[in-house]
């Protein structure tokens, strides 16, 4: 047997190779990590499987992550906290804070109401010689009254039932990436990871059926003018 | 209540905590929305679907806030609100059989990655991570994204240590397995395809 398939075999091998993922993520206490570096310094298969384990740490650290903005998935759970409150009256009743607001809830508002003014325009503007009975808002908008994000090219609705990979991957084949959203209507904010031109990036996102609407939000250039 | 000035992220979640104990709903809000995106990262390790990750981070908040008056300062608050994410994902998980989730490594057939797959890095991770049971998937992601202790791993898991050893051997047994350009290197694949 040699030196190497000894050292592999012991005991101590192995209880320090179940130790290596908390090397790599630097959680180990003083005195394991002294044991560890003394292994590693006669372990070649330890050193090659610490090498491996920093990789795989380092591509799952790395993995893209989609954000969501939590204030609608928030709002819900107020609404079964005070649902709770009224069935059951021993559960701490919400405190009201009227002189102490959270900075978000007051952005909230004043989005919620720049964003009606800016539908109501639209609207005016878009079926001002339509009859006003018609226009009975039996939609969600996906524009709002917010500054257009850095970067945006693109607004896109998904359907709910996307998953997360697939999202990723179609976003990965327009070229695209997530630079704001999903709002609580649904809608992301896109920008281009390219010089794929918006034109393509959307065809690329609408021959997918879980793309429910993308639309560019830069004019389109007319026809004649220079790239 | 005007919650204290904390130098640390951990006094703040604290302090929070005392303070939804005492019920103020504005501390539930702040803690929500600062555990939020971590919560969300981990959980997606557990389901794709984002509609139940967001029903598992409002589950381990109903929890939260009524269970915070019970919470004795044993582990860090972070610990204690990812456990309770943990646990609720599982029971998540067992009430839904038939979910892709559920899938482990006994449902596929022994077979290695083929080498020459053309893929980007996080390709071949989805797919080695797709396919290990939920248990090893979600202590990979608590070392290695979250950066959690072995310790800290047993408490949020509610386990022995000697378990999340095991649970994180196995995982990186099959990822090896799975993950060959991840585990050689460029060196090593190159030598797997020669």
């Amino acid at each position: 047997m040699t030196h190497n398939r000894r050292i592999e075999n012991s005991a101590e091998h192995h209880e320090v190779s179940a130790l290596l993922p908390w090397y790599v993520n630097e959680t180990l206490g003083e005195i394991d990590r002294q044991r560890v570096d003394a292994h590693l310094g006669m372990c070649a298969a330890c050193r090659e499987d610490l090498a491996a384990q920093r990789r795989i740490c380092e591509a799952i650290d790395a993995q893209p992550a989609i954000d969501y903005m939590p204030v609608a998935s928030l709002k819900r759970l107020q609404a079964r906290l005070d649902a709770l409150g009224e069935s059951d009256p021993t559960i701490a009743p919400v405190k009201e804070q009227p002189t102490q607001r959270l900075p978000w809830r007051g952005w909230m508002a004043a989005s919620v109401a720049a964003l009606a003014v800016a539908v109501a325009l639209l609207a005016a503007n878009r079926f001002v010689q339509t009859d006003a009975h018609l226009m009975q808002p039996n939609y969600r908008t996906v524009t709002n009254s917010a500054p257009r994000p850095q970067g945006e090219v693109i607004r896109a609705v998904f359907a709910p039932s996307i998953t997360l990979v697939e999202l990723q991957s179609i976003l990965d084949e327009a070229q695209l990436r997530i630079v704001s959203g999903p709002t609580e209507a649904g809608v992301y904010s896109l920008a281009s990871n390219s010089t794929l031109t918006v034109r393509a990036s959307l065809a690329l996102l609408r021959q997918h059926s879980t793309v429910r609407f993308a639309e560019g939000t830069l004019p389109e250039p007319e026809p004649g003018d220079s790239p | 209540m005007t919650l204290p000035v904390k130098n640390s992220p951990k006094e703040r979640d604290s302090a929070l905590l005392v303070a939804i104990a005492a019920g103020d709903r504005r501390a539930l809000e702040e803690l929500y929305l600062s555990f939020h995106r971590r919560l969300a990262r981990f959980l997606s390790r557990f389901t794709s679907r984002y509609e139940n990750v967001e029903e598992i981070i409002n589950d381990t908040f109903m929890v939260v806030w009524q269970s915070a008056k019970d919470f004795r300062n044993a582990s860090q608050v972070s610990t204690w609100i990812i456990g309770i994410a943990y646990r609720t994902a599982l029971k998540s998980f067992r009430r839904q059989k038939n979910h892709a989730a559920a899938q482990s490594l006994e449902d596929y057939p022994e077979q290695t990655v083929d080498p020459t797959f053309d893929a980007e890095l996080n390709d071949w991770l989805n797919h080695g991570l797709s396919r290990l049971p939920m248990e090893q998937r979600l202590t990979l992601e608590l070392a290695y994204h979250m950066g959690h202790s072995l310790e800290e791993i047993a408490a949020i898991t509610d386990c022995p240590v000697g378990t999340v050893k095991a649970r994180m051997f196995h995982a990186r047994e099959k990822l090896r397995q799975y993950l060959p350009a991840l585990s050689g290197g460029p060196a090593g694949l190159s030598a797997r395809i020669g």
